[in-house]
């Protein structure tokens, strides 16, 4: 039975399942009316944002350092954020090749709307992040699958990648570490993306907004990095994860600088400048101490083990999780469709988790479940979940 | 190192059409000590995070009542979305509101929505013509030309866009005064001059907000928390 006909599940949810963004939104909505929830479903970070970074934000509130900036952002901020870039990523760029944007979402809608054209193909990794379907659709884009798997923890293949690739391919999009999957694309996997990328004269748009929350033993690699890759990668990142700071919606954008000016004429006429004390703020985080960095990794890699631990419990398989905030749990075990198993879990368990089904139309045997409660509070999930998933197992 | 300047392939058409960015206006934001103090406050508080969708529900009821008590019209909160400006919301209303190949009918100054319109796809024209979708008119129109185009979209099911952003006028005037017209009605505003820096401003009303909303979280998700907060105490106490 399909979603849409399944009489089981609300007709909010139901109207909402063909598109994953709003599947989570609707979710998200039917959470809002119900007490006691336990949220693992939106990815906002539960952790604080640092002192520091606050006192700096409430020093330019109380020094009247508000006043709009350039739509590129702070002259300041770019230059910090090219000497971040350039020191942590390897990337060889200066304050020319860095805008400030609206969070990191919208650095994907204005590299987008710089550099697709009508029918221009997009890769794009399956399972993927949909709520960039609706920038690619806008810019006439068709968007492309490239395949990955559990077996693999989701890495991206070189030659997936090429067999995907036709004349009308313009740009391979990479989310590293992925949302939803929580895997990462490797080193050595990257290198070989980018051979394909260079042979084929492709962009590559690589989203690296949880590239500080990696696991060990792994670690987070640029592909913008390589030879030869500069003048074809443009690179996403953001304060919102890393630093737990997505109310401030401050990402941005490393790029040629002819893409950089290309994409500020864009946010000219979309949203303008990023609001003043937003930049500020980033400034504080990128020139401050990193330790809070660090710190946030190691309580999200404690909270990954319990969830781990949870799924194990629950007879779900899972790919390993090696970066960002996210378990992607293989819930066939269920026999339940991933849709309808989220709406029970939050009706009758009281635990808000997203299906896969809003990351991409087949993964319906599949959950996003994120870290972000404290380690008690995702302990008292998985004991809501379990008698769930006891009473509906097929 | 050598920098990057130019992308290995051509950029999208659509950005040839587009004006470089304006430097920003200059501008000394003295604001008020109630602004800084809930500015400061939501920080201390935590107000850090993700805000509702559509902003914080304080500020949506308090533009649902501005409306209501400045213009006579019914909005209800819920089809109130907090925006980056009223740049954004011009740009989303566009994006819904105007198609690809559709006409944008503009009265007046159309320099605040050219660009946008360039981006969609849509044209923009000063006199009736068969494919316009989207009325644009603000309060410095001049209002009987303004008055005999909301007929035409009374007549011909055109959406109406009312920006009162940046307006010089101030008559309590609205299209959505016309019961027929008020849910093909967007009324946009936004709190710039001293409060320019925070991208603080709203798009309210019309059967369409929901989508409306659903296009701002596809560029921005929401808009920056704390500009909220400020903009409510702003609302509050200056208006």
């Amino acid at each position: 039975m399909t979603i849409e006909a399944n009489p089981n599940i609300p007709e909010e949810v139901r109207a909402a399942a063909a598109d994953g963004t709003q599947l989570r939104y609707a979710l998200m909505e039917m959470a809002k009316g119900l007490d006691d929830i336990i949220a693992l479903g939106r990815g906002d970070p539960d952790l604080d944002t640092p002192r520091h970074i606050v006192e700096a934000a409430k020093a330019a509130i109380r020094d009247g350092r508000s006043g709009p900036t350039p739509v590129k952002g702070m002259d300041a901020l770019r230059a910090a954020i090219a000497g971040h870039m350039r020191a942590v990523n390897g990337l060889p760029v200066d304050a020319e090749n860095v805008m400030v944007t609206t969070g990191g979402q919208e650095g994907l809608f204005l590299a987008i709307q710089a550099l697709i054209d009508p029918g221009d193909e997009i890769l794009v990794p399956d399972p993927r992040y949909t709520s960039y379907d609706d920038a690619i659709r806008r810019a006439g884009g068709i968007m492309v699958s490239v395949p990955t798997n559990r077996e693999d923890a989701f890495n991206l293949e070189a030659e997936a990648v090429e067999a995907a690739i036709s004349p009308a391919s313009k740009a391979l999009l990479i989310v590293t570490p992925s949302n939803p999957t929580a895997g990462i694309v490797t080193e050595d996997r990257l290198r070989a993306i980018a051979e394909v990328a260079i042979r084929h004269n492709l962009i590559v748009i690589v989203d690296e907004i949880y590239g500080k929350i990696v696991y060990e033993p792994w670690r987070h690699f640029s592909i913008g990095s390589l030879p030869g890759m500069a003048e074809r990668t443009i690179t996403l990142d953001a304060f919102s994860k890393a630093y737990a700071m997505t109310g401030w919606r401050c990402g941005y954008v490393a790029a040629p600088a002819n893409v950089i000016d290309a994409m500020a004429r864009v946010k000219q006429v979309t949203t303008g400048p990023v609001a003043t004390i937003s930049q500020w703020a980033g400034l504080a985080a990128i020139n401050g101490p990193q330790d809070c960095v660090g710190e946030y990794l190691k309580v999200y890699s404690a909270r990954r083990a319990v969830l781990l631990d949870g799924l194990d419990r629950m007879g779900f398989a899972y790919g390993e999780p090696r970066g960002g905030l996210f378990v992607w749990a293989d819930c066939s075990s269920t026999g339940i469709h991933a849709t309808e198993l989220s709406y029970l879990l939050l009706k009758e368990g009281r635990v808000l988790v997203f299906p896969g089904t809003a990351f991409g139309e087949k993964w319906r045997e599949y959950l996003r479940i994120t870290m972000l409660e404290p380690i008690e509070t995702l302990q008292e999930a998985v004991e809501r979940m379990l008698p769930v998933l006891e009473r509906y197992r097929l | 190192m050598k920098t990057p300047q130019t992308l290995s392939r051509p950029l999208a058409q659509r950005v040839a059409g587009l004006d470089d960015p304006r430097a920003p206006i200059a501008t000394a934001p003295d604001l008020p000590a109630s602004v800084l103090d809930a500015a400061c406050s939501a920080l201390d508080r935590g107000e850090t995070h993700y805000t509702d969708r559509p902003g914080i529900p304080e500020f949506r009821a308090w533009v649902a009542d501005h409306l209501r008590e400045r213009y006579a019209i019914s909005v209800d909160p819920s089809e109130v979305t907090i925006t980056c400006g009223s740049t954004e919301a011009r740009f989303v209303c566009m994006t819904r509101l105007a198609p690809p190949g559709s006409a944008v009918l503009c009265p007046g100054d159309a320099s605040r929505i050219r660009g946008a319109a360039d981006l969609v796809g849509a044209s923009i024209v000063d006199s009736i013509q068969d494919d316009i979708s989207l009325l644009y008119i603000t309060p410095d129109d001049y209002r009987e030309t303004s008055i005999e185009l909301l007929q035409r979209a009374e007549e011909n099911g055109w959406w109406i866009v009312y920006d009162l952003s940046f307006a010089a006028t101030s008559a309590p005037f609205h299209p959505a005064q016309n019961e027929k017209l008020a849910s093909r009605v967007v009324t946009i505003n936004a709190l710039s001059g001293r409060l320019a820096g925070w991208r603080l401003g709203w798009m309210a009303g019309s059967e369409m907000a929901l989508r409306l909303r659903a296009g701002k979280q596809a560029i921005t998700i929401c808009t920056t928390a704390v500009s909220q907060w400020a903009g409510l105490e702003w609302v509050r106490t200056q208006i």
